[in-house]
């Protein structure tokens, strides 16, 4: 089996995507090489950040270089769960966990459980973890958010020689049910953190008070420090969070390929517009966002509540994909409409249910085959 | 025989020269002297019958739902009624099935194809299996008849799953088939009478949600079903004229028949009135199945002032006349000023 993955060390993944192309990372100019690229030669930057593995009994904590050229090395090479035509029958890990590289960790929950299948993010650094938002379901039982997370704080603290890991809890929206509902999952747990989620009091802990929207707040990990951006606009305390390791935007519920929801079209223009200029200030890989709605084929996408999306476009996005959305941000602004671009769909001031007739211009338009 | 002369064809009626004609064996007499006297559905109507309190109506972690993947709930003695479970299809459907004394009737067949996903046939199966253990009969001689509301998936998917069982009939999946399946030949005025062995179904046409959909009305229970024309959620009518002479005629039905129920197809509305988006597979708070007909004649009066195309509340059901391809009602929770 071929992967057309290269990871994110490969010149050829630098090359910028086409705004015109799907801005899906294996689509557009760029040229891919299933059998590696020779010219890189065999001992790129990166392999200096993934070492962790040497020392067997380590007799302190280990520290790890988090500075690095370019992204950290990384990939998201695995399927996601996708559910099942029988939502009841099916057995998928409730937690699906794909580790990205060895100190960043996606979590998704399984559609089965709950439809917004959202994700959630995990990060390590040398003074601490952060997780990027907690899922959509509050029981334990049915999504076991903490367990799955102690389970890979243990293990990543056994590799690095640490006991304690103190953990942040973030979330990309406090007010968004589809993120917030594991929270209370985390209640009590020792050396944690909880960003607090009321608006005003979660500005004053990222020291945002004063210059909200406009500055950017920081959590310090340990040699990696993650960037804050508030992002109003898909909801009203919307943040997003930069990973300078591996170069990786989360954007929640801003910025996703699948249906968007604005909440003010002024902010979301404005979000995208500042998340933009700071995409143009750092590196930026990937933008992953909180949710996949969109086929793999352009511009469609699943309706709410679909608990089997076996066509699912992949999680990751190119960062040429905010000017697409600024551009068609302002296009929708101050109208009640939806519109369709071939990886996402706004929705302004309708119901999460509108459809409508209009197809984007020159985007074909594909049938992928009924499973049911 | 043809499809006219089909329904009001008495199976059991037929059989008796058959074996009468001197080939009767032990077996056959023994048979014949120990099979019931038949059920009679003519007398002390309207059969009484209870519907459930709560149907089951999925749950919050569609993985974690343990309840059967569909709820055979027994209206009398006589009626089935099927729901489907949530957390195997959010479209949930109802389903009723009407035994006669040599004939049953299933109305839809639930949104599922494969019997691997789950064995609607097993149930009906055992359904017949219960009520001819409970009436002395055979199952293998009474008939089913495998009929649907109407031309949509969610109502006969599962119409493949009986496509080998002896002794069935089942219902074309083209208009003209449905049709002729119940021998009109003016859809949607004319009223047919099927006999399940002494027990009475009336048909007529429905049109208005789709083209082709049938109206049901049982003469032992005096249920008048009325598939997804109406029903206690969105009625999604796609030809609003047609779905208004339709309404004209089961307010005209009632006015000439006593009716104990109106039932649809689905539920989607809460006790309150609170609309369950489409696609919901938990209905925590649904509404009973079951209508009254001053409901309907409401939904009437009402329908009589709508003009344009839109989605209008009744106090019962909603009417989404002609919005399905555009909109719907609910918002979006995080909008802000």
């Amino acid at each position: 089996m071929l992967t057309n993955h290269s990871g994110g060390n490969s010149v050829a993944e630098k090359l910028a995507c086409s705004p015109a192309s799907s801005g899906h990372p294996w689509d557009g100019p760029k040229r891919w090489y299933p059998n590696g690229n020779l010219a890189l030669g065999y001992n790129p930057p990166g392999v200096r950040n993934t070492d962790s593995a040497l020392p067997l009994h380590p007799s302190e904590p280990v520290i790890h270089d988090y500075a690095c050229d370019g992204p950290a090395p990384g990939n998201l090479a695995f399927r996601w769960t996708y559910g099942s035509n029988v939502a009841a029958k099916n057995r998928d890990p409730r937690v699906q966990v794909v580790q990205y590289n060895e100190d960043t960790f996606v979590l998704r929950q399984n559609v089965c459980v709950h439809w917004e299948a959202p994700f959630t993010y995990l990060l390590f650094g040398n003074a601490g973890a952060l997780l990027i938002d907690t899922g959509a379901t509050a029981n334990a039982r049915h999504y076991p958010l903490r367990e799955t997370v102690d389970a890979i704080i243990t293990r990543w603290g056994q590799a690095r020689g640490r006991r304690k890991v103190p953990l942040t809890v973030a979330l990309t929206s406090g007010e968004d049910v589809a993120q917030n509902q594991g929270l209370v999952q985390f209640a009590g747990r020792p050396d944690t953190t909880l960003v607090p989620k009321p608006l005003e009091v979660m500005k004053r802990f990222y020291g945002l008070e004063s210059h909200w929207p406009s500055g950017t707040g920081a959590i310090d990990l340990g040699d990696r420090v993650i960037e804050v951006i508030p992002t109003p606009g898909a909801h009203k305390d919307g943040v997003s969070f930069y990973d300078p390791y591996c170069d990786l935007l989360f954007t929640g519920d801003l910025l996703f390929p699948g249906k968007i929801n604005i909440g003010n079209d002024r902010d979301f223009t404005a979000s995208l517009e500042r998340l933009e200029a700071f995409a143009g200030s750092r590196p930026v890989k990937w933008i992953l966002g909180g949710h996949i709605e969109m086929m793999f084929v352009p511009g469609r996408y699943y309706p709410r509540f679909a608990t089997y999306k076996p066509y699912e476009r992949v999680l990751e996005m190119e960062p040429a994909l905010i000017g697409e959305a600024i551009r068609y941000a302002r296009e929708v602004q101050g109208k009640d409409m939806m519109l369709i671009r071939p990886d996402f769909v706004l929705f302004n001031g309708v119901s999460p249910d509108q459809r409508t007739r209009v197809w984007p211009e020159g985007v074909p338009y594909f049938s992928p085959p009924r499973p049911f | 025989m043809d499809r006219r002369s089909f329904l009001g064809y008495n199976a059991a009626a037929a059989a008796i020269p058959l074996s009468g004609a001197g080939l009767a064996g032990l077996s056959d007499a023994a048979a014949a002297a120990t099979r019931p006297a038949p059920v009679d559905f003519k007398s002390n109507l309207p059969a009484s019958g209870q519907f459930p309190d709560k149907w089951i109506c999925g749950s919050s972690s569609c993985m974690d739902n343990t309840d059967p993947p569909v709820q055979v709930h027994w209206y009398n003695a006589h009626t089935a009624i099927l729901r489907q479970n949530k957390a195997y299809s959010y479209e949930a459907p109802f389903a009723p099935l009407y035994f006669g004394n040599d004939r049953v009737l299933l109305l839809d067949e639930g949104f599922v194809q494969l019997r691997n996903d789950w064995d609607q046939r097993g149930v009906v199966d055992q359904c017949i299996e219960d009520w001819c253990r409970r009436n002395g009969r055979d199952p293998a001689s009474m008939e089913l008849l495998v009929a649907f509301t109407h031309l949509h998936a969610d109502h006969y998917a599962a119409a493949n799953q009986f496509a080998d069982r002896p002794n069935t009939r089942c219902m074309g999946l083209t208009h003209e088939e449905m049709v002729g399946f119940w021998g009109m030949t003016e859809f949607p005025e004319e009223r047919v009478t099927l006999d399940l062995g002494g027990r009475d179904i009336l048909i007529w046409g429905s049109p208005g949600h789709v083209v082709s959909e049938f109206a049901y009305y049982d003469s032992y229970t005096q249920i008048l079903f009325t598939g997804d024309m109406f029903y206690r959620g969105r009625c999604y009518i796609s030809f609003w004229q047609p779905w208004f002479d339709s309404m004209k005629r089961l307010i005209d039905f009632c006015d000439t028949h006593p009716v104990t129920h109106v039932m649809g197809c689905h539920v989607e509305i809460s006790k309150d009135g609170q609309d369950y988006a489409y696609g919901m597979t938990y209905q925590p708070d649904e509404a009973p199945v079951q209508m009254t007909v001053q409901q309907l004649r409401e939904a009437y009066a009402y329908a009589q002032t709508v003009t344009e195309p839109g989605i209008y509340f009744t106090g019962t059901v909603f009417l989404c006349n002609q919005t399905r391809g555009t909109t719907t009602i609910d918002q979006n929770p995080y909008r802000y000023s």
